[in-house]
């Protein structure tokens, strides 16, 4: 069992605080991101469940007990860290039963444990080498494995993924979420890579200046966001926000076109932000007009850099595009795909959407 | 093409090593063999430079009751005083400076640059300014004339240093290392003693290195706390015989060379740690 509650937690350094009170609850067996830019206290919050951090304010339950002030070792939480840490004058196999040791475990079964660990993450031929004489993604892995052997209720990931290339990255994506799907241990990993959020998590927190913005599945997020700030993060092209403003028949854009009907009534005139994202748009005879900038193919898809008044759009389509940098365009927006923000608080004017 | 100039300037460098270093080294080697030869041999002129007829005579003599003229110091005695005062004195250093600079280097507290930096400028009070103050300090607590009060005195003198050579390596390592180690299940001690430590070695080595170089050949303290025979150390002994052998060159040769000895061995076997150890924190990566 695994579960974990995290009640008002606020985290101080001297007079600054950069928790401001953060309520989340995590289930037994789910992998949570906490994802967000630099800064936004992720690693923070991280750090005070793993208990290297000691917390200003509010409570830390796992399992029913409250564990604000207990040491890290008494947590029973398990961490990979971004440099991984591994130790470098131990060998692999060492690295892996150093929490076995410590807690005087029984030789054999350490050797047996380690075995089992290095058997899943394909670590068996490199047991007897040390850190230095591995890969990037080797190291990774013994990492993880240090952290399986101990078959803790909780593991935390800090960034594990940022010290790879491109490619490792998404192979060692999808063998820490085959790796969860296996033991289904409750995993809390953080990062700052919303693909990381979108394609890992059960339940993506995305937080922002300390505060938690939204909480919610990845298709959630991808679909109701409750901010501009969310709506921005989540979503590869970002999603396109321009100024415009309720009409009688639905959201126009600064020049009076139609964009599209907001998913609940709001009063004519009221300025709002309005955000779609570029696989919702696409070419159209009548429309919102605008020029074409670039014309970017990546194969599957194409990417069209767009300029109408003072913005600029982008939209990906799979159509063949005939266009070229200069043409004069027509384009709209998916029915049900327009997202309104408040002009002022950014925060969504779908029903439903958190209130700021 | 350029590859000319460059063995030029790799030949006219080492050959500019080879001047100094025989320079530094032809008195240290000329001491060396003069211990080899007789004492009728040094007398004789012109000089021989190769002993012409090695004998180990002189040693025998710095290690024999019967060939004791009296006056010459019981230098095994002397010995086995400097050695016990440098390990004691390194081994005390070592295991304060250890816990010392691992507080300076994770830990937070008030004035703590303040003291670390205190440390250093200690250093510089170092010497004959403080001979006078200490010989009365020690008289007062009643450790002159007294080994244990030199064993203290040099640990006191060589703490500053040690900590902050400790200090400034456990710097460098990855605060993420005993993080992971406390996750682990580790307490703050077993963090340090099983994971720190290990990786702070050729810091060790060289704090102990430098501390044990330094007290086996202190010799302005010891000449002045240390009044009977049986406590002298071997820098006393040989001291002693500029006043004893003006003519005896052998003997001086004997006694140097087994002085010597130490600290050539520590060196020999600790100079890779040693300038890691030094040079910890001068360049990143």
């Amino acid at each position: 069992m695994g579960s974990v509650a995290l009640k008002d937690i606020r985290k101080s350094y001297g007079a600054v605080e950069v928790l401001h009170g953060i309520d989340l609850d995590i289930a037994d067996g789910e992998f949570t991101v906490l994802v967000g830019p630099s800064g936004c206290g992720k690693s923070t919050l991280l750090r005070s469940i793993a208990g290297l951090e000691t917390i200003s304010g509010g409570d830390i339950i796992l399992d029913d007990t409250k564990i604000n002030t207990l040491q890290p070792k008494e947590r029973d939480i398990a961490m990979v860290f971004q440099n991984y840490a591994l130790y470098p004058h131990m060998t692999v196999a060492k690295n892996m039963g150093f929490s076995l040791r410590l807690s005087k475990v029984d030789k054999d079964e350490i050797d047996r444990k380690v075995r089992a660990a290095a058997e899943i993450l394909d670590l068996t031929p490199l047991l007897d080498r040390y850190p230095r004489q591995l890969s990037g993604g080797q190291r990774q892995r013994v990492a993880m494995g240090r952290a399986i052997v101990r078959d803790p209720k909780v593991f935390l990931f800090d960034e594990p993924l940022s010290n790879l290339d491109a490619k490792l990255r998404v192979q060692m994506r999808s063998e820490i979420k085959e790796l969860h799907q296996r033991l289904k241990t409750t995993t809390i990993y953080v990062t700052h890579d919303q693909i990381e959020a979108m394609t890992m998590a059960d339940k993506i927190v995305v937080m922002r200046g300390g505060h938690v913005e939204q909480i919610g599945s990845p298709l959630e997020l991808y679909e109701n966001p409750a901010s501009v700030f969310v709506a921005g993060f989540i979503g590869s092209p970002s999603m396109n926000f321009v100024r415009a403003s309720a009409g009688a028949d639905g959201i126009e854009y600064a020049d009076g076109h139609w964009l599209g009907r907001p998913a609940a009534a709001i009063a004519p005139g009221r300025a709002v932000i309005a955000g779609f994202r570029p696989e919702d748009m696409r070419l159209a005879d009548t429309g919102l007009p605008a020029r074409v900038a670039l014309v970017e193919p990546t194969g599957a898809e194409t990417q069209l850099v767009l300029r109408t008044g003072q913005d600029s759009l982008v939209m990906t389509t799979r159509e063949r595009v005939t266009q070229k940098p200069g043409d004069l365009v027509h384009v709209v927006v998916s029915e049900g795909k327009l997202h309104c923000f408040d002009a002022d608080t950014e925060r969504s004017l779908a029903p439903g959407a958190a209130p700021a | 093409m350029n590859e000319q100039p460059r063995v030029l300037y790799w030949t006219m460098l080492s050959l500019i090593g080879l001047v100094i270093a025989v320079y530094i080294l032809f008195p240290v080697f000329w001491l060396f063999l003069a211990s080899f030869k007789t004492q009728a041999e040094l007398a004789q002129l012109p000089i021989n430079f190769w002993p012409q007829t090695p004998t180990l005579d002189a040693y025998a003599a710095l290690f024999s009751d019967t060939h004791q003229k009296g006056q010459l110091l019981d230098w095994p005695r002397l010995i086995g005083n400097s050695f016990f005062i440098a390990v004691t004195s390194t081994i005390i250093v070592l295991i304060f400076g250890t816990f010392a600079g691992y507080a300076f280097a994770r830990l937070q507290f008030p004035g703590r640059d303040l003291i670390l930096g205190g440390l250093l400028i200690s250093r510089m009070f170092q010497g004959a300014a403080l001979l006078l103050p200490t010989y009365r300090l020690m008289s007062m607590i009643g450790l002159q004339d007294s080994l244990i009060g030199l064993v203290l005195l040099y640990s006191a003198f060589g703490l500053p240093f040690a900590t902050w050579i400790i200090a400034s390596s456990l710097r460098e390592i990855p605060r993420e290392l005993e993080e992971s180690a406390m996750m682990d299940g580790a307490s703050r001690l077993q963090s340090m003693v099983l994971v720190v430590l290990p990786l702070a070695t050729p810091a060790l080595i060289t704090a102990a290195m430098w501390h044990f170089v330094g007290a086996w050949s202190e010799f302005a303290f010891a000449s002045i706390l240390l009044e009977s025979n049986e406590n002298k150390t071997v820098t006393i002994g040989l001291a002693s015989f500029v006043e004893l052998f003006t003519l005896e060159f052998q003997y001086v040769g004997a006694a140097a060379t087994i002085v010597a000895l130490p600290i050539m061995l520590v060196f020999f076997f600790g100079q890779r740690y040693f300038t890691r150890g030094l040079l910890a924190g001068a360049v990143k990566g």
